[in-house]
């Protein structure tokens, strides 16, 4: 609680931001929620010179706006986990982001935290980081003169790490629309609720006349970054839902750690049983749609 | 502010103007003082408390602009100019207990105290709009604030006795009282 003294700047826009980013480099860190930022200060892991705070910036622009168009969702980097959980235009248009949200810590965490806090923290158990990375997202970040794509799973270095440059910020993040056919499932799994997820998985499957003809699986929680299962997704091409359970072989390409949470091979085991799961779900939701 | 030798020259200090339970409140403190210091230190609220600082224990629950956020983990800066409710802010006009602060008082809903003003936040926001979640849905709510002592009990059973308080209340004062059992 008794942090080092710091100085305060408010942008008024995401572009100013970036400009005290380039003029204070590493002194610098940037506030929206401040669910991520804040107990990195409070525990004396982070002790910045200057915070500025971007979460009254940008009002009524890009970054606070979630719309469709085109066959894809776009979310804002400053929308809340809280609106993004029960917005009608989200749910209707990719409802697995909005499960997903729901799941996000507690009421508090949910009502300040950002999607683009939580995305350019890239915790590896963070629930967007994870369905960003299953759905194929694609990011818009700028540095206020130069705004570039970068797709989640490029995005996603490795714990605490991302692609984004030190004067830029997430914009937004761009998903698309869950098509005619898709079922879509997440589930995670923690000591408590609210806690960190041990594991947590995500899946969105089309099938068409009971067989499988696409899908896309992804895992959280068991690497130091989402990791989208491919092996996992080729071997269900053209199975029933009563097949795909069988074709699931071992998760590879992850790297558990084991800590007091829990053992590398539990969460490996976890892993399993959810990638399991909601397979099994998004195929129900499939055949539903 | 001298606690750490700054000045507002050097851009470590600012003036904050929050409205706190009713009462406008004006304090410079340190940039870097999160909501709850300013409250605790600055304005010499006490009731919320410091628990884990990462945002999960949530006895440092307050609401702002109606809804509730771990005052640990906001600068006061960022919230300037807004409305503040902390525990003691939910009595009635007059200065008497609120429905909620009586019925934890009625019902032993703390033991040591130290989480209960989290736990009315908490509760308040669970109620807010004449809400009437499930028992159910009230224990998992909770899941966010965190409670060693009284196995969380007495603090479900409260806050169902003051969810049934305000509906009597809203009957007697001619509001349909099914605005309160409708909610969702």
């Amino acid at each position: 609680m008794f942090t080092r003294p710091f100085r305060f700047e408010r942008a008024e826009r995401l572009a100013d931001a970036s400009d005290l980013l380039r003029l204070h480099g590493d002194e610098a860190k940037v506030i929206a929620g401040g669910q991520s930022l804040m107990p990195l200060i409070n525990l004396g892991l982070a002790a910045p010179q200057l915070v500025i705070d971007i979460s009254r910036a940008d009002q009524g622009r890009g970054a606070r706006v979630i719309s469709a168009a085109d066959g894809y969702l776009t979310i804002g980097a400053l929308v809340t986990h809280a609106r993004l959980a029960v917005d009608e235009v989200a749910a209707g248009q990719q409802p697995l982001l909005c499960a997903a949200a729901a799941r996000i810590g507690n009421s508090r965490v949910r009502n300040r935290g950002t999607l683009g806090g939580s995305l350019a923290h890239s915790d590896p158990a963070a629930e967007l980081p994870l369905v960003m990375v299953a759905l194929g997202a694609e990011y818009e970040v700028s540095n206020g003169e130069r705004t570039r794509p970068v797709r989640a799973e490029e995005f996603h270095l490795g714990f605490l790490t991302t692609a984004l440059q030190s004067d830029e910020l997430v914009v937004s993040a761009r998903v698309p629309s869950l098509g005619p056919g898709w079922g879509w499932a997440f589930a995670e799994f923690s000591r408590r609720d609210g806690d960190f997820a041990l594991a947590a998985a995500a899946a969105l499957i089309r099938s068409s006349d009971g067989a499988i003809i696409e899908s896309r699986v992804a895992v959280g929680g068991v690497s130091d970054r989402p990791i989208r299962l491919a092996d996992i997704e080729a071997a269900l091409s053209g199975a029933t839902a009563q097949e795909a359970s069988g074709r699931i072989g071992a998760i590879r390409g992850i790297s558990p750690v084991s800590d007091t949470g829990a053992s590398a091979a539990y969460r490996e085991h976890l892993a399993q049983v959810l990638v399991r799961r909601v397979i099994a779900e998004a195929c129900q939701r499939s055949e539903a749609a | 502010m001298t606690d750490d030798g700054s000045t507002a020259a050097n851009g470590r200090t600012l003036a904050v103007h929050l409205t706190v339970n009713g009462r406008p409140i004006t304090r410079v403190a340190g940039a870097h003082f999160t909501l709850l210091r300013w409250l605790r230190d600055a304005a010499g609220l006490t009731d919320p408390k410091y628990g884990c600082g990462e945002g999960i224990c949530g006895s440092c629950a307050v609401l702002v602009d109606g809804v509730p956020v771990s005052s640990c983990l906001v600068l006061a800066a960022q919230v300037d100019g807004a409305d503040v409710v902390t525990a003691s802010g939910l009595c009635e006009p007059d200065g008497s207990l609120g429905s909620l602060q009586r019925a934890f008082h009625e019902r032993h809903a703390a033991q040591c105290g130290f989480c209960t003003p989290g736990m009315l936040v908490a509760a308040a926001a669970m109620l807010a709009g004449g809400s009437t979640p499930s028992r159910a849905a009230i224990r998992s709510e909770l899941h966010g604030n965190l409670c060693r002592c009284t196995g969380y009990g007495p603090i479900v059973d409260a806050i169902e006795a003051a969810m049934q308080a305000d509906a009597r209340q809203a009957g007697q004062t001619g509001q349909p009282a099914d605005v309160a059992a409708e909610a969702p």
